[in-house]
């Protein structure tokens, strides 16, 4: 009986241990390196260098790594931030007036799926070469999940609670305070979470043109070059850059969304 | 035929969804500082007459008067326990009950919070103040839903099943927590039940609502008597009510 129960302690110790290990970015970046040398192992390519020589060159280039970064990441939080400033109060007007919802939602399921790379050209035309096309594009792509998500955080708030802020004769800005704003934040996180990875592939595409800062730029230099321990850095770069917003995302979240802890 | 004792008076009043009429011609009178169990079957417009009377429904005709003001939309004294209660996730214990105040700006921050503690440590809920609804069992968050309710000191407090949810101990518990406050406020008590033994326990006056708004009020001379339950009598009175409601018997 007592060992049964010193089985189960152990059981759960183990089990504990694995959920946090598997929590941390660790597991996550070693699965990866591992895959990744397996496959160099198996295909024996210059196409796909070992991790390790990649990782050492990446230190060795760790400046010019981090100038690159630097330039994409401002794009990103500048896409971020004006998808944001922009989506959250179009998303919350489609889902405060079901008419602007009714009137307006098809326009964004027409346009959702549609690859926004496509567009590149008409911005490139109408914004010129610079920062400003590519931090439009990186808005196009991500401003309709930001919007979707305030609308559908909206939508999912119950009668009963609109009803309760009635019964104590709520205005209507206390209920954006109270009730509103706090029921879709965990949507705008989830919608960011979305909204960075969908940004960070778009670099790819925004930053291969009229730049020479950027590690989309980065990336497609080193492929033309067919220097490929130099492009799969930018690739590894890209990794890190995703783990470090995730885990600011994740930082942040704790705080604003305390009640939604997973 | 009103009188001066009459809190809530129900002249004529129709309510009807489309063609489908719910309340017809209602006429009703009910007393200052009483409590009313509102029972009847499913459909016969029970919580219709409580929206109507918190004023989140308009009439289709005929007019509300409470306190003799006609009743057009939500009533400051007026407080409403819901079903679901609708309790925010994102709100500690804390911050739900004090967010009556903080909406109707009832003092400062500092007063406010002065006030909610003392509620919840006179409900026994102090030791939850920093807890989210999702931390709380069923019959806390029942209790959490009350304090929000009653830290505006309504006069008038209308309850949508408020113990439909709970266990038979949490239940009773719940029970004893209203009929205190109702008569610590000396409130006007409306409560829709399907449980017969808490409008005896509950409810001084029975309105039993019938289809088409018909009604009969019931005198339930076993409200406020001490350990009512031990009572002889107490559970015939509630085999003779049960046994009007299934058969829309009157008195």
């Amino acid at each position: 009986m007592y060992k049964n129960t010193q089985n189960a302690d152990a059981g759960r110790n183990n089990m504990n241990f694995l959920k946090k290990f598997s929590r941390s970015q660790i597991f996550g970046f070693l699965s990866f390196l591992i895959l990744w040398e397996l496959t160099h192992l198996m295909l024996r390519t210059h196409t796909i260098p070992s991790p390790w020589e990649t990782i050492s060159y990446s230190i060795e280039k760790i400046d010019r790594l981090a100038l690159h970064s630097l330039a994409s990441l401002l794009r990103i939080l500048a896409g971020i931030g004006i998808s944001m400033i922009i989506g959250i109060p179009i998303g919350v007007c489609l889902g405060v007036s079901k008419k602007l919802g009714y009137l307006f939602s098809p326009f964004l399921y027409f346009i959702y799926p549609i690859p926004k790379v496509a567009f590149l050209p008409i911005f490139m035309l109408l914004f010129g070469l610079g920062n400003r096309s590519k931090v439009i594009l990186i808005i196009w792509i991500i401003i309709f999940q930001i919007i979707l998500s305030v609308r559908d955080g909206i939508s999912q708030i119950s009668g009963i609670q609109y009803k309760v802020m009635d019964s104590f004769q709520a205005s209507s800005l206390q209920k954006y305070r109270f009730l509103i704003i706090p029921a879709i934040l965990p949507q705008i996180f989830s919608g960011l979470r979305i909204s960075i990875g969908i940004s960070l592939a778009s670099l790819f595409f925004a930053e291969n043109y009229a730049t020479q800062y950027g590690i989309g730029y980065y990336i497609i230099s080193a492929w033309t070059k067919m220097n490929y321990v130099e492009m799969f850095s930018g690739i590894m770069t890209i990794g890190i850059l995703g783990v470090l917003l995730y885990q600011l995302i994740d930082a942040i979240e704790e705080k604003a969304v305390p009640w939604n802890k997973r | 035929m009103s009188s001066n004792n009459d809190f809530i008076q129900l002249d004529n009043v129709t309510f009807s969804y489309g063609e489908k009429i719910i309340l017809n011609k209602v006429n009703l009178q009910l007393k200052r500082g009483d409590s009313y169990a509102v029972i009847g079957k499913s459909g016969v417009g029970k919580s219709t007459l409580l929206h109507l009377i918190a004023g989140f429904l308009k009439p289709t005709s005929g007019s509300i008067y409470i306190d003799q003001q006609e009743i057009k939309t939500v009533r400051k004294n007026t407080a409403f326990l819901f079903q679901e209660l609708g309790l925010f996730p994102w709100q500690k214990v804390e911050q739900a009950v004090g967010m009556p105040l903080k909406l109707n700006k009832a003092g400062k921050a500092s007063q406010i919070q002065k006030e909610v503690l003392s509620l919840l440590k006179e409900m026994e809920l102090e030791h939850l103040r920093n807890k989210y609804p999702k931390e709380l069992s069923g019959g806390e968050k029942q209790r959490v839903a009350l304090a929000r309710i009653l830290i505006t000191n309504p006069d008038l407090i209308l309850m949508d099943e408020p113990t439909s949810s709970l266990d038979a101990m949490t239940k009773e518990q719940i029970q004893q927590l209203i009929f205190k406050y109702q008569q610590k406020l000396k409130a006007t008590m409306l409560f829709i039940t399907h449980d017969i033994e808490e409008a005896v326990y509950l409810g001084k006056h029975i309105l039993l609502l019938m289809p088409g708004g018909s009604y009969r009020v019931i005198e339930n001379t076993f409200y406020s008597m001490p350990k009512a339950k031990e009572q002889l009598g107490y559970y015939e009175q509630c085999i003779k009510i049960r046994k009007m409601l299934m058969q829309g018997e009157t008195i």
